[in-house]
């Protein structure tokens, strides 16, 4: 790669001493680092981990509802499960998944050898692992919170929960909400600051694009959330009124406060998703993005119209038709720019040459995943049918469909993608394989079934149920599902530490792929890059290497 | 290091605290619209017009106002070099910040006084949670404003390459302009007729 | 049995209770722009389905081959229709939920409730407004009226649903909610609380039992009495206990010196076909287990555990079983 030109890599200020990816000082140089790399990987794993205990409570869940009347779990115990799973999967186990992707991607993908704030970075990422850590201390300290993941005023008021979970709870989520804050000044500041010379904003890769949104949004949205919590807490301990009717607080207010954050948090959740999809269905069809331009515009129209749907979870609070009609409004004039990606990436298939890799797989099945639970989506945006559907399983099976099969499905393609770059190892696709049609199949058994049991009248969050006709089988499918699903992860372990071990190494650039955290090493040693090549398009990398059809040269190419 | 690279770190540095404040702001917006929210009810209005001393608070807020005043007086005489000139202007903005969380602190007590106090109703539990994290944030500033006066009495920005006068300026403009808005929302708008 | 009635059966057992099986025209209305919505989303998503098996058919590398394909990043033209199809789709939607919604949901204005329902952990309490009378968990309502509910909350948010009679509405502390229906034919209509509100949440479910104007009228007559005075010794035994024991500082008994307010109103208890929100039926024996331990009955419940010896709880099961 001798004709690599030499350009300004942007560099952190000081250099680390003692930090080699593969240097033996063990855990104390893990616990230590500040390798933008190395904090990816641990926001990877404490995101598995945290996937494996959130996983561990709704099979205890499920078993409780695998039969009608049953008595396995009590109230107590079942709410606080609910609870936790909810608030782990969401604050524990997406969150830091897309944090740990982009911490390590972004620098890579932009040519830099590091994050702005390398200290920064290591704070937002312990900051994020002790507010887990607060959270599941609550088991310990007397009871774990039980008002649901969403906490709603009064139920989150001392005389309703007296267990101390919820300030755990509070407390938990302020330290996590802040670590996910700076994080993203961070992201910010990398992405605009640290871009190598000659990467503009136009060719900046599409996951770069919505990590750079995203942070936005996270700094927008979070400070809701704090503050709410913040007066929780002062409720609780201090005898505020901020949501205690007595002393002339407001439940709704709660709501408000919770959902202005809680919106933006799932397009936080899915917008980095669909970066990943956008840099992989390109690489695996063998042609550029369709629709670069549009991919990023969508992207900044959904950051700004997602602070302005929160009432849709409010519909049946009673606020009037004319702030219903509004919010109604808005709610599907987001699901557009959200549903018409879909249509992008079908194009940027269209006409290509496909390879079916496990991380393409799971981008197929994504595609058709993502459109149930965006349906699903937009039939709340349709008052008189959320009136009816909200609050019960429908809501329940819409979710996962998003946050499993729209998040989880990026983050497993994206780990199938850049598991060979990470740990310099290939991971067996065949048995990738075996846990892609596990895990989709379980998937589909378990919440396919959940729109029908909401539909027939089954609310969410009940710890057991009547005997009602086709309840107690449809509950059956959805356990046995759920079943299949933590096998499917059982063997996704097995296969990562076993690769991590084990597995051929891999070369540096396994897909034939187009960005630049392919033109170094795999794994990236702990300078990143010693030369990038030059960026003239979105696909710097196949430029390089197919230097007679580059994307800048081509007529309305994106280089342009 | 090279000139390049001190004003790229600075451009960072900067982009970064402005941010941050960005995301601060958000999080007061959330508080004060909470105030506001809860000042709509019927007799709260009356509590901020009986309980809130105008006069006091604003001519304590005219002092935080002219810290600001100050402190841009000492990033002035920073960027000319004079490190003597920073250090005094930098001791008189903190003494006027003093001032102004001496007289918060005077409001709070005579709040408390008439049993006035978080837990008592929601004019108390808004106005001592907006009024006190933004004293919060005057404490930081104050902190941070110390110890540049120290670095700066052992010599640490004798050369012009720390960004972080600048940057802690940014931070204290932006707690000054908070205070104008709570100001206005908190102690002026119940006068307005 | 017929193919069709078999399907029929089958549709039936799982279809009820549903939001397809309506029994309001508010719940009819709902239903129409639902079905209208999921012929819709299943056009798009049977044609995401299509293309993505046909794309990954037709142009899986087996068949495109080794070589790079032509290099199309976009088309101005498709773009715009790929917005403008779902766009237009969407303001068809908003217009025919804007119109729903004035149709199912009008301000309540000046109208006066006909019925003012309650959410209590983990109970309903209802009022007639006309009338006076109380009940609670199995609400009688009229059919072919136009009744207006006033829903109000006692602790923490609750949520009345009933799918058969159409929209959810929350019952917030602190402020009213209103909620038309009218319900189109007799039945026994369930549904449940559906709002997380805490422990018990699953066991505030809700029995509507729908009747036609004469016998509801009946219904009224019969429970704006006093309680029935016990006849036999054993109820009236119970009956004395029931004040002693402060059972009647949190249960009101009409006619009785029984008149609180935090639990459900018990003056013709026996009349309901369940008892504890649906937990189980109305039952001497189970009124005697619950009497023995409300917290391994319904844990969480409000209801306090009272050592009662056998003799008081056979006598104040007599009672209760016996205020029809």
């Amino acid at each position: 790669m001798s004709s690599r030109s030499e350009l300004n890599i942007p560099e952190p200020k000081h250099s680390i001493p003692g930090m080699g990816v593969s240097n033996n000082q063990g855990l104390l140089q893990w616990i230590s680092s500040v390798d933008h790399k190395q904090i990816g990987i641990m926001y990877l794993w404490l995101s598995m981990v945290f996937l494996v205990i959130g996983g561990i409570e709704i099979m205890l869940v499920r078993m409780q509802l695998a039969v009608p009347n049953n008595h396995l779990l009590g109230p107590e115990a079942y709410n606080q499960l609910f609870t936790m799973h909810g608030t782990t999967m969401i604050f524990f186990v997406l969150t830091p998944a897309i944090f740990g992707f982009a911490t390590y991607l972004v620098p890579l993908m932009i040519g830099a050898n590091d994050m702005a704030f390398p200290r920064l970075n290591a704070l937002s990422f312990w900051m994020t692992f002790f507010g887990g850590f607060l959270l599941y201390f609550s088991f310990l300290a007397g009871g774990a919170p039980d008002a649901g993941w969403f906490n709603y005023a009064p139920l989150n008021q001392y005389n309703y929960s007296s267990s101390p979970g919820i300030n755990y709870y509070c407390s938990g989520l302020l330290l996590s909400g802040i670590g996910t804050v700076t994080a993203s000044v961070n992201f910010i500041v990398t992405i605009l600051k640290y871009r190598v010379k000659d990467m503009g904003l136009k060719q900046m890769p599409l996951f770069v694009w919505m990590i750079l949104i995203n942070s936005f949004l996270v700094l927008a949205a979070f400070p809701s959330l704090n503050a709410a919590l913040v007066m929780v807490l002062l409720d609780r301990q201090l005898h505020a009124h901020f949501f205690n009717m007595a002393g002339g607080g407001s439940a709704l207010l709660w709501q408000h406060l919770f959902w202005l954050f809680g919106h933006p948090e799932v397009y936080i959740l899915i917008l980095p998703i669909f970066g990943i999809f956008s840099e992989i269905f390109p690489v695996f069809s063998r042609k550029p993005i369709f629709g670069y331009g549009f991919v990023v515009a969508s992207g900044m129209a959904i950051a700004l119209l997602a602070f302005g749907v929160w009432v849709h979870h409010m519909f049946a609070t009673g606020l009037g038709n004319t702030i219903n009609n509004f919010f109604a409004a808005s709610s599907l004039l987001i699901g557009v720019p959200t549903g018409v990606k879909v249509f992008n990436w079908l194009a940027t298939m269209w006409g290509g040459s496909i390879r079916f890799s496990v991380s393409m797989l799971f981008g197929i099945a994504f595609l058709i995943e993502f459109t149930i639970g965006g349906l699903s989506g937009v039939s709340f945006a349709i008052v008189p049918i959320d009136w009816q559907l909200t609050d019960t399983y429908y809501v329940v099976a819409h979710l996962h469909y998003v946050f499993i099969g729209g998040s989880l499905f990026g983050l497993l393609s994206g780990l199938f993608y850049w598991f060979p770059k990470i740990s310099g190892r290939v991971l067996d696709e065949k048995m990738g394989r075996w846990f892609f049609w596990l895990f989709v199949t379980g998937f589909n058994t378990t919440f396919l079934v959940q729109h029908a049991l909401g539909a027939m009248g089954m609310a969410r969050r009940v710890y057991t149920y009547p005997d009602l006709p086709g309840w107690g089988i449809l509950n059956l499918i959805s356990t046995i599902g759920g079943f299949l699903m933590a096998i499917a992860v059982g063997l996704l372990i097995y296969l990562l530490v076993r690769s991590v071990r084990t597995a051929p190494l891999a070369s540096d650039d396994p897909w034939d792929a187009n960005t630049l955290e392919w033109t170094t090493s795999s794994p990236p040693a702990l300078q990143n890059f010693k030369q990038v090549i030059p960026v003239k398009s979105t696909r710097p990398y196949r430029d390089y290497k197919r230097p007679d059809d580059t994307d800048w040269s081509r007529k309305g190419g994106d280089g342009k | 290091m090279t000139q390049i690279g001190a004003e790229r770190v600075e451009m960072e540095n900067k982009l970064m605290i402005k941010l941050v404040v960005g995301t601060e702001a958000m999080f007061f917006l959330a508080l004060i619209m909470v105030f506001v929210y809860f000042s709509l009810a019927p007799g709260f209005r009356q509590l901020q017009i009986a309980e809130l001393d105008l006069r006091s608070t604003g001519l304590f807020s005219l002092l935080l106002f002219s810290s600001s005043f100050t402190y841009w007086r000492a990033e002035h005489s920073y960027n000319k070099g004079n490190i003597k000139k920073l250090k005094l202007w930098l001791l008189v903005t903190i003494v006027l910040g003093l001032a102004f969380l001496f007289g918060q602190g005077k409001e709070y007590v005579r709040l408390l006084h008439d049993h006035v106090n978080l837990g008592a109703n929601t004019f108390g539990t808004s106005f001592f949670t907006l009024t006190g994290f933004h004293g919060l944030h005057v404490v930081i500033g104050l902190l941070v404003i110390g110890i540049a006066i120290c670095l700066a009495a052992a010599g640490d920005f004798d050369n012009k390459a720390s960004t972080l006068i600048g940057i802690i300026g940014i931070y204290w403009h932006f707690v000054d302009i908070i205070w104008a808005v709570v100001f206005f929302v908190v102690y002026v708008i119940p006068h307005i007729h | 049995m017929s193919m069709k009635s078999l399907f029929a059966l089958l549709l039936s057992r799982f279809t009820d209770p549903s939001i397809w099986r309506t029994a309001s025209s508010q719940a009819e209305q709902i239903r129409s722009v639902g079905n209208g919505f999921l012929a819709a989303a299943a056009a798009m998503f049977f044609l995401v389905v299509g293309l993505t098996i046909f794309i990954t058919v037709k142009f899986g590398r087996k068949r495109s081959g080794e070589g790079e394909p032509k290099q199309i990043s976009g088309n101005r033209k498709l773009e715009i229709v790929m917005v403008c199809v779902p766009l237009l789709l969407v303001v068809f939607f908003f217009f025919w939920s804007m119109r729903t919604m004035s149709a199912v949901m009008p301000p309540a204005g000046h109208h006066k409730a006909d019925v003012i329902i309650t959410g209590h952990q983990w109970w309903w309490q209802a009022e007639y407004t006309s009338s006076g009378v109380a009940t609670a968990n199995e609400i009688h309502l009229p059919v072919g009226k136009s009744l207006l509910l006033k829903l109000k909350a006692a602790d923490v948010i609750h949520d009345w649903w009933v799918p058969a009679l159409g929209a959810k509405m929350d019952m917030i502390p602190g402020s009213d909610n209103y909620l038309w229906v009218t319900i189109e034919k007799p039945g026994v209509y369930v549904g449940t609380c559906s709002e997380f509100c805490g422990e018990q949440h699953a066991w505030m479910r809700i029995r509507v039992v729908a009747q036609t104007q004469d016998n509801f009228n009946k219904w009224l007559q019969s429970h704006s009495t006093d309680a029935a005075e016990p006849t036999d010794s054993l109820a009236r035994a119970g009956a004395t206990l029931f004040m002693k024991a402060s059972c009647s500082s949190c249960h009101r008994i009409k006619g009785q010196d029984a008149n609180g307010l935090q639990g459900p109103d018990l003056t013709h208890f026996a009349s309901r076909k369940t008892m504890l929100s649906g937990i189980m039926a109305n039952t001497p024996t189970n009124v005697r287990q619950w009497l023995r331990d409300p917290q391994k009955v319904k844990p969480g419940a409000h209801m306090p555990r009272f050592i009662f010896n056998r003799d008081s709880l056979n006598e104040l099961t007599a009672y209760l079983t016996q205020l029809k």
